[in-house]
């Protein structure tokens, strides 16, 4: 982690309260560091490469989703 | 038997069995599932990760070969525009290109809104998606999502998960008929029956999730139903005898015994 500061992110829906300065931080603070999850930030698809390079500050929203089971 | 590949979107498949990944009752059972079923393309949905839970696998650390043609849906999205961006993001994967245009028009029947799919099948096609839309049995709006481009068309037998089978035969052959681009019929199907005469009538290919995965086995009936698919297949390319009103001997009279 680089520059983290305390920043208040709207994540999947829900308010958190969280130490973060870039989306990575906020992928490693949900413990999904190296799982298959894509990113939305504010409405944009962020690709893997992009995450390191986004920082984050309050007020953000962020979108982490995934595959699951479906027809 | 002569090359029988069923090709969409510039890629050749064997199997004309699509399956989807949902309601299995563990990954082990889905696995062997969709080894029986001889399936090479796999659906599934795009959804929120659980952030109280994420040991809660996603589904894909279960299913390892990447030889799958992945086709993600847009499910849970009422409109064209929530369509796209479920679309977007499960492209962002980097996993596929293909998407199931799935757009409900109300959680009591499931049925697809098909201005909405319309919409959505334009728009998406437009930014370079292999769009295979879920739609009703309406031979009409199935041109039209095969005119906006629509790499194949996948009409409902019966609404998700019924199990009806096949409730409107008349339209499903007659859209069989005018269509240019594959037909897959996607949703309501409850056994192998309802497949072999699915395929009896010209479909290039079955989607079917609940029928498997809800079944007492579901890796024996994923293998049944792979038996439908290839019968159902077989007795269409043969051309079946025509209806008659009366009998007709298997052996003429004329040399009979006792004439």
């Amino acid at each position: 982690m680089g520059n983290t500061h305390s920043v208040k992110l709207k994540v999947n829906g829900v308010m958190q309260s969280l130490q973060a300065g870039t989306v990575q931080d906020v992928i490693a603070h949900f413990g999904l560091t190296g799982k298959p999850v894509i990113v939305e930030a504010d409405g944009v698809i962020l690709t893997p490469e992009q995450w390191a390079d986004t920082t984050v500050s309050s007020g953000m929203v962020i979108e982490l989703v995934h595959f699951v089971g479906g027809g | 038997m002569r090359d029988d590949a069923l090709r969409i979107g510039g890629r050749s498949l064997s199997s004309r069995f699509f399956i989807g990944t949902g309601l299995f009752p563990n990954p082990f059972v889905q696995k062997e599932a969709i080894k029986a079923s001889g399936a090479e393309v796999l659906t599934f949905a795009i959804r929120r990760i659980n952030l109280d839970a994420v040991e809660d696998d996603s589904i894909l650390q279960h299913i390892e070969d990447d030889a799958f043609q992945y086709l993600p849906n847009t499910s849970g999205a009422s409109t064209a525009e929530e369509a796209v961006r479920i679309a977007r993001l499960a492209r962002a994967s980097g996993l596929s290109d293909w998407i199931k245009v799935e757009i409900s028009a109300d959680a009591k029947t499931l049925l697809p809104d098909p201005i909405e799919t319309l919409r959505a099948t334009e728009m998406l096609v437009k930014e370079g998606f292999t769009v295979l839309p879920y739609i009703s049995d309406d031979p009409v709006i199935c041109r039209r999502l095969e005119e906006a481009g629509a790499a194949a068309i996948m009409p409902g037998a019966a609404p998700i998960g019924t199990g009806l089978g096949i409730l409107n035969p008349y339209n499903l052959g007659l859209i069989v008929e005018e269509a240019g681009v594959p037909v897959i019929v996607d949703a309501g199907l409850g056994t192998a029956s309802d497949v072999t005469k699915a395929m009896e009538l010209g479909v290039d290919g079955v989607l079917m999730n609940t029928p498997v995965a809800k079944a007492k086995d579901p890796v024996m009936m994923a293998a049944a139903m792979k038996h439908a698919i290839e019968a159902g297949r077989l007795a269409y390319l043969s051309g079946r005898i025509a209806r008659k009103k009366y009998a007709s001997a298997s052996s003429g009279l004329e040399q009979f015994i006792l004439k």
